[in-house]
C-alpha cells in the first residue's frame, strides 16, 4: 500500500517537474530574446534532423546491403560509429550539451528512483541521442527492409543499444565531473591522461615498423582487435543481429542478456554518482579542514601585463585562474592535440594511410582552427562563467571595454599556448612544421581570431547564458548563440577555403598568406570597431545582462 | 510624500548632498515601481532605506548604483551627475549589491587584489589593504578555499570588504545582514561604524529593522513606489507623535517598527483558518 502511495507520489512529482519545465520554456515566449531563442532552437533542431535522417538513410540502405548479402555481423561496422559518436560527441561539442542542475530537487521528498528517473530523462535530451536514436532506427529499418522477420528482433536488441549508450554518455559525463570537481583527483586524471598521450603516441612507431610486413601486421591487429570488440555494446548487439539472422535464438538470447547486463552494470555505476548527488554531495575544491588554521601566506601582487591597463591585467589573471580550476573547460581545450596524436597514428605515408599521414603540413593549421572552434565556446559567452559577478562589472569604475579586452587577450593567450603544443605535436609525429604552414596558420588566424572575437564580445552582450566551468554539461551557450556561431563560422571558413583554393588554382601559395594578411586588416578594424561600442551595448543591455547571468 | 515626510525640518541642512535624486523614475511597462522619488542623503549620514516587500527599494538602489537606468529623473552623487559622469561616480562609491557580485571560483585574496585592481589601486597598495580586510573580516584562517565554498556569513564580509577596498566616499548596502549570523554581523557593523566615523555616508535597505534603529541616523521609507517619509528617526517620531497623539500603547518612545507600521499602514492580513498546519 505504502508503495503504491510512494509511486502515486513519484508520479506527481515527476508530472510536476515537466510542468514547471513547461511553464518555464512557455515564459520565456513572453520576451524577444525568448522568441529568438525558440527560432534559433527549431532552426538547430532542423538541422539535426536533417543530419539525423540524411545518416539514417546512409545507414538503413548499408544495414540492408549487409544482410541482403547474408553479412549480418558486418553490423559491427555500422554500430562502431554510432557508439563513438554517441559517447564522443558530447565531449567534442559542450556548447550543445546539457545537464540540468539537480540540486534544486534535492529538498523536495522525491525518492531515489525517481530522482534517478529525471536525470536520466533530462540527461537524455541531447543532440547526441536525438542523432544515434535516428540512426539507430535507420539500421532497424534496413534491416527490416532486407528480411522483414528480422525486424521485432532488431527492434529489441537496438533498442537495448541504445539504453546502454544514453547511460553510458551519462555514467562518463558524472565520473569525468566527479574527477575533475576536485584538485586532488583533477591532478590524477591529468596524470592518467597525460600517459594515455603516450601511450598513443607509442601506437604510431610500432604500425609504422610492423607496417613494412605486408599486411601481416594488419591481419594480426583485426585477429587481435575483434575478438575485442565483440564483447563491447556494439559487437554484441551485432552479434545477437548476426545470431538471429542464423535462426539461432538462444544465441541471440545470450547476447541480448549481455547487452542487458552491461546496461545494469552501467547503471550500477552511475547510480554511485548520483546516490552521492541525492545525498547532497558538494564538490567542494578545498581540502578537510585542518585542526590548525593554514599558515597565513602573504597576500601575492597581482599581474602586470605589459601594454595592458591594471583593469585589463586583473581580468586576464581572473581569467587564468578561473580557468586552472576548471577541468572539463581545459579537457575540452586539449582535444585538438588529442585528436591530432589520434589523426597523426598509423603507418607509412599511402592510399591506406590517414589524413594527416598523407598531408603531415596541414595538421598544424587543421589543428589551430580546431583550437579556435573550441575555444569560440568561451568567446561566445564571455561573461557566462563570471554569473552573478557581471553585477561587479556593472558597478565598477573599469570600462567594458578593458574587460573584454582582457577576456580576449586571455583567450588568445590560450591560443597561443594550444598553438605551441600543435607545433611540439607536428614535430614529434612527422617534422618541425615547415615556415610555409606556420606562415599559413599565423595568417589565417590573424583573420579568423579577430573576426570571431568581434563577434564574440557582441554575442557574450546580446545573448549572455550563465554557464558552469566546473561541470561537465553546463557550458552551453545560449541556442541564439549556437546559431550565430554556425553562421560565423561557415563566413570564416568559406572566405578561408575560398582563398586557399584560389591560391592553389593559380600555383601560388603565397597569395593566400598575402590574402590572409590583406582580411586580417579588414577584421582588426572590425574588431576595434566593435570594441568601441561595447561600453554603450553594455551599458543599454545591463538589466539583461544582470538578470540572464545572476539567475 | 505623507506629512511624516512634510514635517518642517525634514529637509537636511547642507547643501551638497552626498546622494540626490529628482523624480526618480522606473517603470517596468505598466508597473511603476519607482515613481517621482526625491530622495537627499546628506554627506556622513548613515541612512537606512525602508519598506515593504516589492515597494521598491531595490530597484532604487539598482538605479543609485548604475545596475539599472532610470525610465526619467536625476541621480546625482556627490554633486555629480550620474548619467554624465558614470565612471567618475563609480570611482567614489562602493556597492554590496543583493546578489554580492563575488567570483565564485576564485579564493577571498584573489578576488579582493582583482576588484583592487580594477579600481585602479596599484599592486602594493592592492596586496595590503587585500591582506588586512581579509584580516579585520576573519576570512584570512583558510586562504585556499573557494568563495563558492565559503559559508553565507562569509560571502557577505568577502563582499563588503571588495566594496570598501578602494576607500569609497558613499557605500550602498542591499540587505547587508540578511542571512548573517551574529558573529559575522558584529563583523559587519564593526566595519560600518568605522566608515561611518571616518567621514563616509552610508545607503542600506534592511529589512531588520532594529539593526537600522541601532546604527542609522537617518531614514526613508518608500512605499509601493513612491517615498512616503524621510528624516532624521526624532524627526519621525515627532511626525508619527504628532500625527497620533496618545496612540503609543507600551510607555516610552515610538520604534522604528511602530513608525514603519503606521507610515506603510501595516494592516495584519485577516487570520486564515489553515486548519491543515495543525
Amino acid at each position: 500500500m505504502a508503495g503504491i502511495a510512494a509511486s502515486r507520489e513519484s508520479r506527481g512529482q515527476l508530472a510536476a517537474i515537466a510542468r514547471v519545465r513547461w511553464q518555464v520554456f512557455t515564459h520565456s515566449l513572453r520576451s524577444k530574446r525568448g522568441t529568438l531563442e525558440l527560432f534559433s532552437r527549431i532552426v538547430i533542431g532542423v538541422v539535426i534532423t536533417c543530419g539525423g535522417l540524411g545518416g539514417a538513410v546512409l545507414l538503413g540502405v548499408a544495414a540492408w546491403y549487409f544482410v541482403s548479402n547474408a553479412k549480418p555481423e558486418a553490423l559491427a561496422l555500422l554500430l562502431w560509429p554510432v557508439f563513438l559518436f554517441w559517447q564522443l560527441f558530447p565531449v567534442m561539442a559542450t556548447a550543445l550539451s546539457e545537464s540540468i542542475d539537480s540540486s534544486n530537487l534535492l529538498r523536495f521528498p522525491l525518492s531515489y528512483p525517481a530522482y534517478v528517473l529525471v536525470r536520466i530523462v533530462y540527461g537524455a535530451l541531447d543532440p547526441a541521442t536525438v542523432l544515434g536514436t535516428f540512426w539507430l532506427v535507420g539500421i532497424t529499418l534496413g534491416i527490416g527492409w532486407a528480411r522483414p522477420s528480422l525486424m521485432p528482433w532488431a527492434a529489441i536488441v537496438l533498442l537495448v543499444f541504445a539504453v546502454v549508450n544514453m547511460l553510458l554518455t551519462q555514467m562518463i559525463f558524472a565520473w569525468v565531473d566527479r574527477w575533475l570537481g576536485q584538485r586532488r583527483t583533477r591532478e590524477i586524471f591529468a596524470v592518467l591522461f597525460f600517459l594515455a598521450m603516450i601511450s598513443l603516441q607509442l601506437v604510431g612507431p610500432v604500425l609504422s615498423r610492423y607496417g613494412d610486413r605486408s599486411n601481416a601486421a594488419i591481419h594480426w591487429a583485426g585477429r587481435f582487435a575483434n575478438p575485442v570488440q565483440a564483447v563491447l555494446p556494439p559487437g554484441i548487439a551485432a552479434g545477437a543481429l548476426a545470431s538471429k539472422a542464423a535462426s539461432q535464438t538462444s544465441h541471440y538470447s545470450v547476447f541480448l542478456g549481455a547487452l542487458v547486463l552491461y546496461a545494469i552494470v552501467i547503471l550500477r555505476i552511475l547510480s554511485v554518482r548520483l546516490r552521492a548527488q541525492f545525498r547532497g554531495e558538494n564538490l567542494s575544491e578545498v581540502p578537510g579542514r585542518s585542526a590548525e588554521p593554514d599558515s597565513r601566506p602573504s597576500v601575492r601582487l597581482a599581474w602586470s601585463i605589459p601594454g595592458l591597463s591594471r583593469e585589463s591585467s586583473a581580468v586576464v589573471e581572473k581569467e587564468f585562474r578561473y580557468l586552472s580550476r576548471s577541468g572539463p573547460v581545459l579537457l575540452t581545450l586539449v582535444t585538438p592535440i588529442v585528436m591530432l596524436f589520434v589523426f597523426g597514428l598509423g603507418g607509412r605515408a599511402g592510399r591506406d594511410a590517414g589524413f594527416l599521414q598523407n598531408w603531415p603540413e596541414l595538421g598544424l593549421p587543421v589543428g589551430a582552427a580546431y583550437s579556435l572552434l573550441l575555444l569560440t565556446n568561451l568567446i561566445y559567452n564571455n561573461f557566462g562563467p563570471d554569473a552573478g559577478g557581471i553585477q561587479f562589472f556593472l558597478v565598477s569604475p573599469a570600462s567594458f571595454r578593458s574587460v573584454m579586452v582582457g577576456k580576449n587577450v586571455a583567450h588568445m593567450g590560450i591560443l597561443a599556448l594550444e598553438l605551441v603544443a600543435l607545433c611540439i605535436g607536428v614535430s614529434l609525429l612527422f617534422h618541425p612544421p615547415t615556415a610555409a604552414a606556420l606562415l599559413l596558420t599565423l595568417s589565417g588566424l590573424l583573420f579568423a581570431a579577430p573576426v570571431n572575437l568581434a563577434a564574440g564580445n557582441l554575442l557574450s552582450l546580446y545573448s549572455p547564458k550563465k554557464t558552469e566551468f566546473g561541470t561537465f554539461g553546463r557550458q552551453r551557450a545560449s541556442q541564439t548563440t549556437v546559431l550565430a556561431s554556425f553562421a560565423i563560422q561557415g563566413l570564416v571558413f568559406g572566405v578561408a577555403a575560398l582563398t586557399l583554393l584560389t591560391a592553389r588554382h593559380y600555383g601560388r601559395r603565397w597569395l593566400s598568406v598575402v590574402a590572409f594578411f590583406a582580411l586580417a586588416v579588414i577584421a582588426f578594424a572590425m574588431y576595434f570597431f566593435v570594441l568601441t561600442r561595447v561600453d554603450r551595448v553594455a551599458a543599454r543591455r545591463r538589466e539583461v545582462l544582470a538578470t540572464e547571468l545572476c539567475q | 510624500m505623507s506629512d511624516v515626510a512634510q514635517m518642517p525640518g525634514n529637509q537636511n541642512s547642507g547643501n551638497a548632498a552626498a546622494i540626490s535624486t529628482e523624480k526618480l523614475t522606473r517603470r517596468f511597462g505598466d508597473l511603476v515601481a519607482v515613481n517621482d522619488v526625491n530622495l537627499r542623503v546628506a554627506p556622513g549620514q548613515f541612512f537606512g532605506f525602508l519598506g515593504p516587500n516589492g515597494a521598491g527599494k531595490s530597484t532604487t538602489i539598482k538605479m543609485l548604483t548604475g545596475l539599472l537606468a532610470p525610465t526619467s529623473g536625476r541621480i546625482e552623487i556627490l554633486g555629480l551627475d550620474f548619467g554624465d559622469r558614470t565612471t567618475d561616480v563609480k570611482r567614489q562609491i562602493g556597492v554590496v549589491p543583493e546578489g554580492l557580485a563575488l567570483f565564485g571560483r576564485l579564493t577571498g585574496a584573489e578576488y579582493l587584489t582583482f576588484v583592487g585592481r580594477m579600481y585602479g589601486l596599484d599592486r602594493e597598495t592592492t596586496a595590503k589593504r587585500t591582506a588586512e580586510l581579509l584580516e579585520f573580516m576573519q576570512l584570512a584562517n583558510e586562504p585556499r578555499k573557494l568563495v563558492t565554498d565559503y559559508s553565507h556569513g562569509m560571502q557577505k564580509k568577502l563582499a563588503l570588504a571588495a566594496a570598501v577596498i578602494h576607500g569609497p566616499k558613499i557605500l550602498f548596502l542591499d540587505e547587508p545582514f540578511e542571512g548573517v549570523d551574529a558573529i559575522a554581523a558584529g563583523t559587519l557593523k564593526s566595519m560600518l561604524q568605522r566608515m561611518i566615523a571616518r567621514g563616509a555616508t552610508i545607503f542600506l535597505t534592511s529589512h531588520v529593522l532594529e539593526i537600522v534603529e541601532r546604527l542609522c541616523s537617518h531614514v526613508a521609507i518608500i512605499d509601493r513606489g513612491t517615498l512616503v517619509a524621510q528624516g532624521s528617526l526624532e524627526e519621525l517620531r515627532a511626525g508619527v507623535a504628532a500625527q497620533a497623539p496618545g496612540a503609543l500603547e507600551s510607555e516610552g518612545k515610538w520604534t522604528l517598527e511602530d513608525i514603519f507600521l503606521r507610515t506603510v499602514g501595516g494592516a495584519r492580513s485577516p487570520e486564515q483558518e489553515l486548519s491543515w498546519l495543525g
